[in-house]
């Protein structure tokens, strides 16, 4: 007999996870924008964005006009900065400051080039625009080094040693290499991060409001008398937005990140799979969850936002949990985000097998669970 | 038009939202949430780079120069490592984000005087953290080096060239103060267009719109009505974010207050009018949150110059960066916080917001039908 129940469970699911696909199918403006955020929007990241310190607009003041003085800004050059033009008041760097058509004001005094070669050390001035703080350390930094080689060098020429005392000059030399994006292509971790984040962005938004949507209408009533669990009821949904999820990532990582900006998959793909649906599953879970809190599709998409906005900055990809505060940190915790994040560049890029990530795999299914059975208990509590 | 229809609509809605207690909570609490959370977690500051160290040599110098790193506060030591593999392996797994191997002869070379080589490994899955690991890690062996020259006999007394830097706008550095302004920006970008669309479409989709479409209301009466109460809690809210900024984040406002409220309420409309586009375009709420989510979050983040320069976008993202108003905003919040410029630099991206507002209503408008199709 048990066989007989199996059957009748299978029966019910199937026919429920029908309804969602032909309910979601007919739904065209949505279906259009699922397919233009996995193509399109990801292609758009992943080949628009630059992140290093490159070109840094540097207005240049010298006062000095000697051989020194040039050779110096001669050597603030790409890929750092761009000198790109002269200017002689006070007023006019200011202004390219203010309005954000310079980075960085360089200014030579008279006499830069006199006081060199008397030995007496020279100064020169650098203005940094440190809107953006990485970059304004990272400019004057590298400002700093250019201006300290320069000094050594022409000392040592002042000084008469020749260019062999000049290669024994002791120092370190730093051979300096970076694992997992070689060549530092922006353009890997734009478009994987991208692709995770429209990921959650569905994971989150089509489960949750396929179950308002009933509440909304009061469609749940009728599920509700029918013969089917609380479970029978939500699992089916769930399933349904995983399957048009993973094959919307299927697409973007088939259509987009292979072929047009050859990111090599070092892992398994089949791992890779496996663990996007765990993802999708996981995630879909808190929006089931905002959704069991919420009366209308109105509530919903605002608590929706509440729990995607933080999830997608704050996972790691753009600040390192190590700069947080513990409080947030744990809250990061606490999102499947995180660990996915982990997951894809791991497999994708790193080439980790299921072993490596064995620990992230199963914080992240444990989070799944309890939230999943969170929400079955509140919205059983709602009906039942 | 006749203002007591408009006021009648805008009654009406108010008293939908107010009674939707939730709801009417989470038009405020949503964007104040989201400035704390940002705020504290989308810190720029690439602090406590775990890192490990492949000490072949030993010796006194080795651990001077390891002591470089271990004591920087942009590090954190993870312990040594016996062997490259080893490091390779912690690298691998994500333990640590740089691993630095010096070789035997470090000292030695050091000493002779000359140079001496040394490797680091860098993980490149982040490339922006990647490279600011990059630039610290380049700075301290400057400096070290710097500092074995000076003990140079042929250096000695050496004055050298030095550079003075002056830091703009942001004396101390800090990521939250050049992120904060920018925040608002990016939670004015989220809530307004996604509180317009869904009161619209809610209306379009349970059917009450029908109420509308058969009363002798015109378009323009409902249209203005109806995005009322948006405006006016999206303009409550405006000051909410203000105050974030400039109490709990100590931003100093340099600038003229009047702009910037004004601006803020250009802008505030120009979401708002966002909103109002999408709301006419699809006819589910699901559909509404999902398109208003995609046109509004992604861009708002990372075509805005919040994150990233909008100098270091490519063409493509750059022309999203310019027809998506976040950007001129930006300009108008970091120029009215951080710089202290006002009206007279920044009237073309007030014209432009203007423009854009313009724009999106009369969109609304032309596109909204009191005669729908099916």
């Amino acid at each position: 007999m048990m066989s007989g129940e199996w059957v009748r469970i299978w029966r019910r699911f199937a026919a429920m996870l029908v309804k969602e696909f032909k309910q979601l199918g007919r739904d065209r403006v949505l279906l259009a924008f699922i397919l233009y955020a996995f193509t399109l929007d990801v292609f758009l990241a992943a080949s628009g964005v630059s992140l290093s310190l490159s070109s840094a607009v540097t207005w240049v003041q010298d006062f000095d006009h000697s051989a020194a003085s040039r050779e110096l800004v001669g050597r603030f050059q790409a890929p750092y900065f761009k000198v790109a033009r002269d200017f002689d008041a006070d007023r006019d760097g200011q202004a390219a400051l203010d309005s954000g058509t310079a980075m960085i004001l360089l200014s030579l005094p008279q006499g830069f080039g006199r006081d060199l070669a008397q030995g007496r050390g020279a100064e020169l001035a650098m203005q940094v625009d440190t809107t953006n703080s990485v970059l304004g350390f990272l400019a004057v930094s590298h400002g700093e080094q250019i201006a300290a080689r320069f000094g050594i060098e022409s000392e040592l020429a002042r000084r008469g040693a020749s260019a062999r005392d000049e290669a024994a000059l002791p120092g370190v030399d730093n051979a300096m290499r970076v694992w997992f994006n070689p060549n530092q292509n922006d353009s890997w971790f734009m478009g994987i991060s991208e692709m995770l984040n429209i990921a959650t962005v569905f994971s989150v938004l089509l489960p949750a409001a396929a179950l308002v949507r009933e509440k909304e209408r009061g469609t749940v009533e009728q599920l509700m008398v029918s013969p089917l669990s609380p479970f029978g009821i939500l699992f089916p949904k769930v399933v349904a937005m995983t399957c048009v999820i993973v094959a919307g990532i299927a697409v973007t990582l088939f259509l987009v990140l292979i072929p047009l900006f050859s990111i090599p998959v070092k892992g398994s793909l089949l791992l890779f799979f496996a663990a996007s649906m765990l993802y999708v599953f996981t995630t879909a879970g808190l929006g089931l969850f905002a959704a069991t809190v919420s009366q209308n599709l109105a509530q919903a998409g605002m608590l929706s936002i509440l729990i995607l906005s933080p999830m997608l900055f704050l996972s790691g990809a753009w600040t390192p949990a190590e700069a947080m505060p513990d409080w947030l940190r744990w809250l990061m915790y606490a999102s499947p985000l995180h660990y996915y994040l982990d997951i894809a560049f791991g497999i994708l890029l790193k080439g980790q097998g299921a072993a490596d990530l064995a620990l992230p795999l199963t914080e992240m299914g444990g989070i799944g669970v309890l939230v999943l059975a969170l929400g079955l208990s509140l919205f059983r509590r709602q009906f039942a | 038009m006749k203002l007591q229809r408009v006021s009648a609509i805008a009654a009406r809605e108010w008293r939908e939202i107010v009674r939707d207690r939730l709801f009417f909570a989470l038009a405020f609490i949503v964007p104040a949430l989201l400035m704390l959370l940002f705020g504290y977690g989308l810190s720029l500051d690439v602090e406590n780079i775990p890192f490990t160290v492949v000490d072949y040599d030993r010796s006194a110098l080795s651990r001077d120069y390891s002591w470089q790193f271990i004591g920087s506060r942009y590090f954190k030591f993870q312990g040594y490592s016996d062997s490259e593999s080893e490091a390779g392996r912690k690298l691998t797994s994500g333990q640590v984000r740089m691993t630095l191997v010096i070789p035997e002869r470090f000292g030695h070379d050091l000493e002779a005087p000359g140079r001496a080589a040394v490797q680091t490994v860098i993980d490149g899955t982040f490339p922006s953290r990647a490279m600011t690991t990059r630039g610290y890690v380049e700075a301290i062996n400057a400096d070290f080096s710097r500092e074995r020259l000076a003990r140079l006999p042929v250096l000695s007394g050496m004055k050298g060239v030095v550079l003075q830097s002056r830091y703009l706008y942001n004396q101390n550095v800090s990521s939250i103060r050049s992120l904060a302004p920018k925040l608002i920006m990016v939670v004015l970008m989220l809530s307004p267009p996604f509180l317009t669309a869904l009161g619209i479409v809610r209306e379009k989709e349970n059917g009450s719109i029908f109420n509308i479409y058969s009363s002798d209301i015109s378009r323009g009466e409902f249209l203005l009505g109806k995005l009322a109460p948006y405006v006016a809690i999206s303009t409550f809210n405006i000051l909410t974010l203000w105050c974030f900024a400039c109490l709990l984040y100590q931003v100093p406002f340099k600038g003229d207050f009047a702009f910037f409220l004004l601006a803020s309420w250009i802008y505030v409309l120009c979401t708002t009018g966002i909103g109002l586009l999408v709301s006419v375009l699809v006819s589910t709420q699901v559909a509404a949150m999902i398109v208003t989510l995609v046109v509004t979050m992604i861009p708002s983040i990372l075509y805005s110059g919040l994150i990233i320069p909008i100098a270091s976008l490519g063409s493509g993202a750059r022309v999203v960066a310019h027809i998506v108003p976040a950007m001129y905003y930006a300009d108008i919040v970091v120029g009215c916080f951080l710089k202290g410029i006002g009206p007279g630099a920044l009237w073309r991206q007030l014209l432009v917001l203007t423009a854009y507002a313009l724009i999106l209503f009369s969109l609304g408008y032309a596109l909204f039908s009191k005669r729908p199709r099916t």
